[in-house]
């Protein structure tokens, strides 16, 4: 989450110039896409060796089922708060108009075009995981997370997810547009598969890992 | 042509479908694009579309526990495409299907197909048709994978689908086939055609 200062910064000036209008059908389609190359992804880390998952690159650093475990600690307060937020009967648009926090919040968070990660963040306390965890559940528990947003997603496609909105995990006082919600979510999860990718080239120590998104 | 067409000339020279129940069935699609490697169905996500390929090459594939990633299957104009078992089960599919190009499809859902097929015994046989073609096709394969030598294999596949070897990256052939890349290549090296 951003911290009070870069909140004002000029990206955030910049941001409110830069938003634009999504087809809302074409943007929760990007957004299954997305999700789908994450599943590829994390299916080829099943048969990685438990070792290089659970190596850590720096002492302070996560390895990479830390990484995974962070993400489901989310998914496991957001799909069931989009599950019950899709409840509501608000028939689909065909335009969607991001919300300026939803909107600044998944451009921070998304990786740069080079796939890059651009701003470092600190995760909140509840959703530090430990470095013990066990390999196959922990990549079991992503994959079906995903497999929920992606139907989820479909769901989305007969909403309004302008109109309908989800409390954020921090307050549920500040709520977003759920169609911001997914992208930001979505953003999240791509910025650490990016750390993923990063960490495991570090621990094996050799060219790349053929994960890139 | 315009696409729903090359869909109408698709089904009339392979099926016996005509009059209303054709018109129908051509009344289901919807065009879909997407740019090359997209993943358009994963493993454990059950199988939403039976697509009709305009353009474009997709490949469906297996990953292992053990590393292993297996090319099983590929799909080019004109002819149906999707995660056929899956489709037809409405389970989770076992596989992966992306493109390998830039794609242009006709598509349609399995809750679509399935009205249809309620209502128009003709439409129900077109896919029982289908289907039976896709297994004929599925045993004849399995017996070449089994029996075949790698060179016999190579030799099917360029005698078969010879503008496959233009379009598809070779790691993907050899997987197909069933064979080491090296073979594959040094086999590319010998028979020349």
């Amino acid at each position: 989450m951003p911290t009070f200062s870069n909140f004002w910064s000029s990206r955030f000036v910049l941001n409110l110039i830069t938003m634009r209008k999504y087809n809302s059908q074409a943007l929760l389609e990007g957004l299954q896409a997305d999700i789908r190359q994450l599943v590829l992804i994390a299916n080829k880390l099943r048969s990685e060796d438990p070792g290089v998952l659970l190596e850590q690159p720096a002492p302070d650093k996560w390895n990479v089922l830390q990484v995974l475990e962070h993400l489901n600690s989310y998914g496991r307060y957001y799909i069931p708060a989009i599950e019950k937020s899709l409840q509501k009967n608000k028939p689909a648009t065909e335009f969607f108009k991001p919300g300026f926090i939803g909107d600044y919040f998944t451009k921070m968070l998304s990786p740069s075009e080079k796939g890059t990660v651009r701003y470092k963040m600190k995760a909140p306390k509840d959703h530090r995981p430990s470095p013990h965890l066990d390999h196959q559940p922990v990549i079991q528990t992503f994959l079906s997370q995903q497999q929920s947003l992606l139907e989820l997603l479909e769901k989305a496609k007969t909403k309004n997810i302008g109109r309908i909105r989800t409390p954020i995990s921090i307050s549920r006082f500040i709520k977003l547009k759920l169609g911001d919600t997914f992208r930001f979510l979505i953003a999240h999860e791509q910025r650490h598969f990016v750390q993923i990718n990063n960490t495991i080239v570090h621990v094996k120590k050799t060219g790349t890992f053929s994960v890139s998104l | 042509m315009a696409d729903i067409d090359q869909l109408r000339q698709f089904i009339t020279a392979s099926f016996s479908l005509k009059g209303e129940e054709l018109e129908q069935l051509l009344k289901i699609w919807q065009p879909y694009e997407c740019k090359r490697k997209t993943i358009l169905t994963t493993a454990g996500e059950t199988e939403r579309y039976l697509y009709f390929v305009l353009e474009g090459i997709q490949r469906g594939f297996y990953i292992g526990d053990d590393k292993k990633e297996a090319t099983i299957v590929f799909m080019y104009p004109p002819s149906f495409s999707g995660i056929a078992d899956s489709f037809l089960t409405q389970t989770p599919s076992n596989y992966f299907l992306e493109s390998l190009t830039a794609c242009r499809f006709l598509r349609t859902s399995w809750k679509q197909i399935d009205e249809l097929m309620n209502l128009y015994p003709e439409i129900r046989k077109m896919v029982l048709v289908l289907t039976s073609f896709i297994l004929k096709g599925l045993l004849q394969r399995q017996v070449e994978l089994q029996c075949f030598s790698a060179e016999e294999k190579f030799r099917t596949l360029l005698h078969r689908s010879p503008h496959l070897l233009q379009l598809i990256p070779h790691k993907y052939l050899a997987s197909y086939l069933g064979i080491d890349p090296a073979t594959f290549s040094k086999l590319l090296g010998s028979v020349r055609i």
